[in-house]
């Protein structure tokens, strides 16, 4: 049998951490491959290699059966193997046409710039491969969905055989996806061969043929797809069984305990982000945000948590008016933030775990007094969440926040936030990132939280996640607020929709 | 790479300890003569017979040794002195300009037996002062200076110490005189950089050698009130430049420069304008400047330079140490009469006639015929 | 901790090693002149004296720049933070006829405010406008070089000097005569027991108090402190001004310490020194103190090794210059470090290659 890409025993060192570990990663021509893996599992290491940025301290590589070393990106780009990032390197007032034809201009007369030859072949390829993409656009006045495939035409203007896309589904709506799936499936009948990069077991049973689960630096197996449950995928992802389904009981509102009127924000390029948003949240219940990427969430929760100003509009938390008081004042009258980026907002990195678990209470007795820190009481606060959270670090309380491996980090913030008891929890992606594990962990705890009788405001870009775990969902289109539902009585589709801006009413 | 790095870095340990084991072993010798320095006392009580072996030590003033200035003026009586009488000498750079780094720098070179210790510059005085006491067998020479108490301004010159000034007022004049003989008729400027005494006596004795020119040799220069600048700094050297260039710009044809850096900036502009077939120059100050204001045809800008003779007190006071004479206790003015001041030997941009006429005056000068006052009366600033 | 002893003690070894082939590259013995180098900074109690008041405003800048990049800020303006709280404290030493005991207090406290107002200006235009203190800090200092300038010029002009001060009368110097004549007449002054008394008051209120707390958390990571609730933009102007204030410090202990007077047109190169003790110190207060020490031996031993040694000043310089650029560039020699015992640990690896010495050494490298 003869493959386009092998990999051999792939193993790749960096400080201390053993990234990779012996892993062989066979792709046929014409499949579309996924390599499954939880996140640190050594997955884009593996891609790094293949991609030249890295090279494997041991182990072989193999294109069309021949071993070759790649010692940079461009001899990968010379090999036909071209890849898609996760974040778009497209320069964002070029037309499609110079982002594609950048670092390989087409030329006439040797130096002046042929743009227009370059258009059409674009043009074509584009028509070949179904993207739909107009050559001449603006990079940023084209969606994300179609950036997505200006790289794709990328790699194809360079004649790329073999295509890398590294978790392409994190930016895209539902229908997005089943675009991509469709031009994916184009290209593997074009004789292109995919790799496909993700942690997303539905994604893989959609369109992939076979899977390479890798687990800890190691090779688990490398499965037909077909053959294979999302369950037994995920058991080798995990190493253990997991459960997808959340459980939990009907939620049983209570009192309103947020209340947004008509609240507008704008966003840090002075644009109006969040518009004339209003909505409840009740002790008691779960109501999840539902919206792609970008549509006015970090406005809507940093509006809440008093991050950010709101232009008007009034927030009350029990009924009092908390719109302009500052962040310390929201978090002592129970607020509880789970932030998007958990290094960039959540953690101290420097600090250790002691210290970052009292981030917001370091100025309240016990933990000071004085002005004086109290390290002891500290410390036993501390060891109190990292033992019911179960953080797992190197030296416990002492260990540097730097130190933790990220699903850890998440559930020392979690504990952090959950232990200080708020009213009001705001969970931005508290599972992004994260394996299924760690995933079925943490909204254990957010139902527990809801169930002791506190309001919960789960933000997140992961449709399934705000689909099993909240009680409510609203969703956000461009800042406005598309409608509310019941979890129960909705599905992805549905919701699908209104992220895409698609109002209840108006299809009704 | 892995082995070259560890050998790299065995090569770099070893060669450390190698280094600390030998100097353990050159230090233990090696500091005995200066621990021993004490003992020496005996020979440098200030006796009346010569003494031909001793050490010549200098430190620096703010700057470098080769300034241009002061202390390379210093520097070359030093080495003057030191070759023709068969001693060693060395400078110490200190690292500040604070009386503590003056007097570490002193102490630095008498515990390593200097024992004659040269000091140009005013702000040697106050750490002098410290010093005289502090090693009595040590000799000290303060250019331009007497030593005094940090917060008492009067004078005290130990008798191991001498305090050398200059007529910069004669220097001045001398230079007026060769300036107004050389140009004839025209207007001439003054820059100066602070509007300190020996700057300004530099700046009344010009003016008076132009006058006496003016009134016995027939000449024809004067000089404007606009055209006497105290800059303010001795380092600026972008506004030397603009000043010097506003002055010719207002028809002065030539500019003495007694300011430094500032001075620096001036002898650019009238290069930049000389080399434009403009008739502009600037009479240089302190030292014999002609180099300085050279231009690509080999000429100067540089008409003459009012010289004080730094140099030659720093020999003659090393000479007088050898000969048993060193004036200690005294402070010794430079002047016309000892040759300590005056235009240089050679003056390329002087007529022959220019340069006769001057030797005379200065005769005259010598002789107390002629009195330059060194303070302002009349003159402008 | 004892990481970033071992590197900053390479980084020393470093410095002289290249100190050394500059020696040798210019014909010169470098064990003769390192002997003389410490011979100079240490024969004696006064030399020893003469180190200790060298390395006393070192201290101050180290420990200035020290704290403010711990709170995550860069203060470049140090120089005209000293001389601006120099300038201060001698307007009011001049000024003022009080009893020393009084007097000395009084003009510490004006010193550091001076220091600490030129601070401000950057910590403010960082907080309000977020312009970056590294630009706006340079400006300062010459702002402080012009405004000292013609201050001294103006308020307290030395009669027979137009570049300098007044000179401080007796009750107004930190200069104890009972300290003096410890040190066999050197310039050592109580402005060392004023820097070893602030090191241990920043040590404290970095480590041990919850306003340390706030704005190291400002300085590691602003993000992090604005959602904790922390008042960022009030902590970069703390910072700042409590850097500055230890800068203003380091002025008075140099300007009525070690020296008696102010000297016009010079930007005091300590500011700038302090960076790299800073660097070298680790950027711990104890780390400064001893970094500081360290600076303050090379530069009083350098005159001695010049005047024992045929080595020029110039040279003597560079080598001085080279010692504490070499010594400053702890980050070069960390990663040196981590890569030489990555190599190890690998060689380990390739030997036992079992999991249990993996461990071993992945403890080893906390």
């Amino acid at each position: 049998m003869d493959y386009v890409v092998e990999m051999l025993n792939i193993r790749k060192e960096f400080t201390g951490i053993v990234a990779n570990d012996d892993i062989t990663l066979r792709l046929k021509p014409g499949e579309i491959h996924a390599l499954l893996g939880e996140n640190g599992a050594g997955k884009s290491t593996l891609m790094s290699i293949l991609f030249g940025m890295y090279q494997a301290d041991r182990g072989a590589i193999k294109i069309n059966g021949k071993e070759v070393r790649i010692s940079n990106p461009n001899v990968a780009n010379e090999l036909g193997i071209g890849m898609v990032h996760q974040h778009f390197k497209l320069v964002e007032n070029f037309t499609v046409t110079e982002n594609i034809i950048m670092g390989s201009e087409t030329r006439k007369w040797g130096v002046v710039l042929d743009v227009k030859r370059a258009g059409k072949k674009i043009e074509e390829l584009s028509k070949r491969y179904g993207l739909n993409v107009d050559p001449y656009a603006k990079i940023e006045e084209i969606s994300v969905g179609m950036q997505q495939r200006v790289e794709i035409l990328k790699m194809l203007y360079r004649k790329a055989d073999v295509l890398i896309l590294d978790e392409p589904t994190g930016v895209l709506t539902p229908q997005e996806i089943q675009d991509l799936g469709k031009i994916m499936k184009n290209l593997i009948a074009e004789g292109k061969s995919i790799i496909l990069i993700t942690h997303k077991l539905k994604e893989i049973k959609e369109f992939a043929d076979r899977c390479t689960v890798i687990r800890r630096g190691k090779t688990i197996g490398t499965v037909e797809v077909a053959d294979t449950s999302e369950a037994q995928m995920a058991e080798m992802m995990v190493g253990r069984q997991v459960s997808f389904k959340v459980h939990k009981t009907e939620s049983k509102p209570g009192d309103v305990v947020l209340k947004l009127e008509s609240l507008n924000v704008k966003s840090s390029r002075k644009a109006l982000a969040l518009h004339d948003f209003s909505l409840e949240v009740r002790a008691g219940e779960i109501v999840g945000i539902a919206g792609v990427d970008g549509n006015g969430q970090s406005d809507l929760v940093e509006a809440v948590t008093g991050l950010r100003k709101a232009e008007s509009g009034k927030i009350y938390l029990n009924g009092k008016d908390i719109t302009g008081i500052p962040v310390r004042d929201r978090i002592e009258s129970g607020i509880g933030h789970i932030p998007e980026d958990r290094q960039r907002r959540g953690l101290v990195l420097d600090y250790t775990l002691a210290e970052n678990m009292v981030l917001e209470v370091y100025h309240k007795p016990p933990f000071s007094r004085g002005g004086i820190l109290q390290n002891q009481a500290i410390r036993k606060y501390a060891d109190e969440i990292i033992k019911s959270f179960d953080v797992r670090s190197g030296e416990g309380a002492v260990s540097s926040a730097r130190s933790l491996s990220g699903g850890n980090q998440q559930k020392a913030i979690i504990g952090r936030e959950i232990e200080r008891n708020p009213v009001l929890l705001v969970a931005v992606q508290p599972t992004r990132g994260l394996d299924v594990g760690s995933i079925e962990y943490i909204h254990r705890r957010l139902v527990e939280h809801r169930d002791k009788g506190n309001a919960v405001l789960l933000v997140s870009l992961e449709l399934d996640e705000v689909l099993n775990v909240s009680d409510r969902i609203a969703v956000l289109n461009n800042g406005e607020l598309v409608g509310e539902v019941r979890a129960a009585e909705t599905n992805e589709n549905e919701i699908g929709l209104m992220m895409a801006g698609v109002r209840k009413e108006a299809r009704a | 790479m892995k082995k070259s790095a560890l050998l790299l870095v065995f090569v770099l340990v070893f060669s450390v300890l190698a280094a600390c084991g030998k100097s353990n072993k050159d230090g233990g010798s090696a500091s005995s003569p200066a621990a021993s320095s004490p003992a020496a006392t005996e020979s440098a009580s200030p006796s009346a017979s010569g003494n031909t072996d001793f050490k010549v030590g200098m430190v620096t003033d703010s700057g470098t040794i080769d300034d241009k200035s002061f202390n390379q003026g210093t520097w070359e009586g030093v080495q003057r002195a030191t070759k023709d009488l068969g001693l060693k000498e060395k400078y110490l750079k200190p690292a500040g300009t604070t009386e503590a780094d003056y007097i570490k720098e002193i102490g630095n070179l008498y515990d390593a037996g200097y024992k004659f210790i040269v000091t140009p510059g005013f702000k040697f005085e106050t750490a002098i002062f410290a010093a005289q006491d502090k090693y009595q067998d040590a000799k000290f020479v303060l250019i331009d200076g007497a030593p005094h108490k940090a917060d008492d301004f009067t004078a005290v010159v130990k008798p191991n110490t001498v305090s050398i000034f200059f007529a910069e007022h004669e220097s001045g004049f001398l230079a007026g005189i060769a300036t107004a003989l050389q140009i004839k008729e025209g207007e001439a400027g003054f820059i100066g950089g602070m509007e300190i005494p020996p700057v300004q006596k530099y700046n009344w004795g010009f003016q008076q050698g132009l006058k006496y020119a003016n009134d016995n040799l027939g000449t024809k220069v004067t000089i404007k009130k606009d055209n006497v600048v105290y800059q303010g700094t001795f380092s600026d050297v972008a506004a030397g430049q603009q000043i010097a260039a506003q002055m010719f710009d207002r028809g002065v044809k030539v500019i003495f420069a007694a300011a430094g850096g500032v001075g620096v900036g001036a002898i650019k502009e009238a290069k930049t304008r000389g080399e434009a077939g403009k008739d502009v120059w600037i009479v240089g100050v302190d030292v014999d400047q002609y180099a300085d204001g050279m231009k690509k045809d080999g000429k100067s800008i540089i008409l003459t330079s009012a010289m004080k003779k730094i140099d030659q007190a720093a020999y003659d006071m090393i000479k007088a140490e050898t000969e048993g004479k060193f004036p200690g206790g005294q402070t010794l003015t430079f002047d016309s009469k000892t040759d300590g001041v005056g235009i240089p030997a050679e003056n390329p941009n002087l007529s022959p006639e220019t340069v006769t006429k001057v030797n005379e005056v200065f005769d005259k000068l010598k002789s107390g015929e002629i009195k330059v006052a060194g303070e302002q009366g009349d003159l402008i600033k | 901790m004892n990481n970033r002893i071992v590197i900053s003690l390479c980084a020393v070894v470093f410095g002289l090693l290249a100190g050394a082939v500059l020696m040798l590259a210019t014909g010169h013995n470098a064990g003769s002149g390192y002997s003389y180098l410490f011979e100079g900074g240490l024969k004696n109690a006064e030399r020893i004296g003469n180190t200790l008041a060298t390395a006393t405003p070192l201290i101050l800048s180290g420990l200035s720049v020290a704290f403010a990049f711990r709170t995550g800020l860069f203060n470049i303006g140090v120089a005209g933070q000293l001389l601006v709280g120099g300038f201060c404290a001698s307007v009011v030493g001049l000024g003022l006829d009080l009893p020393k005991v009084l007097l000395l207090p009084v003009m510490l406290i004006v010193g550091a405010a001076g220091g600490a107002l030129w601070a401000v200006v950057p910590g403010l235009l960082k907080a309000r406008f977020n312009v970056h203190e590294v630009v706006s800090s340079i400006m300062m200092n010459w702002v402080g070089f012009w405004t000292v300038y013609y201050g001294v010029q103006s308020l307290i002009k030395n009669p027979s000097s137009e570049t300098e001060s007044k000179q401080l009368p007796e009750a107004a110097t930190l200069k104890a005569a009972w300290l003096t004549d410890l040190f066999h007449g050197s310039y050592i002054n109580l402005g060392l027991l004023v820097a070893v008394v602030i090191v241990l008051v920043i040590a404290f209120i970095i480590n041990k108090t919850t306003f340390g707390y706030e704005l190291k958390a400002v300085g590691h990571n602003r993000d992090a402190a604005e959602y904790a609730g922390i008042a960022v933009n009030r902590s970069i102007v703390y910072s700042m001004a409590i850097s500055g204030a230890i800068a203003g410090l380091g002025g008075v202990v140099m300007y009525a310490g070690n020296a008696s007077n102010i000297q016009i047109g010079i930007l005091p190169s300590q500011g700038f020194d302090g960076i790299a003790v800073s660097l070298l110190g680790a950027n711990n207060p104890f780390g400064v103190l001893l970094s500081a020490i360290f600076f303050g031996l090379l530069y009083s031993g350098r005159g001695f090794m010049n005047a024992m040694t045929d080595i020029p000043p110039e040279i003597a310089d560079s080598i001085i210059a080279i010692i504490i650029y070499f010594s400053a560039t702890s980050i070069l020699i960390e990663r040196l470090l981590r890569r030489f015992k990555r190599r190890r640990a690998n060689a380990k690896i390739a030997a036992v290659q079992e999991g249990k010495v993996k461990k071993s050494y992945v403890d080893n490298d906390r």
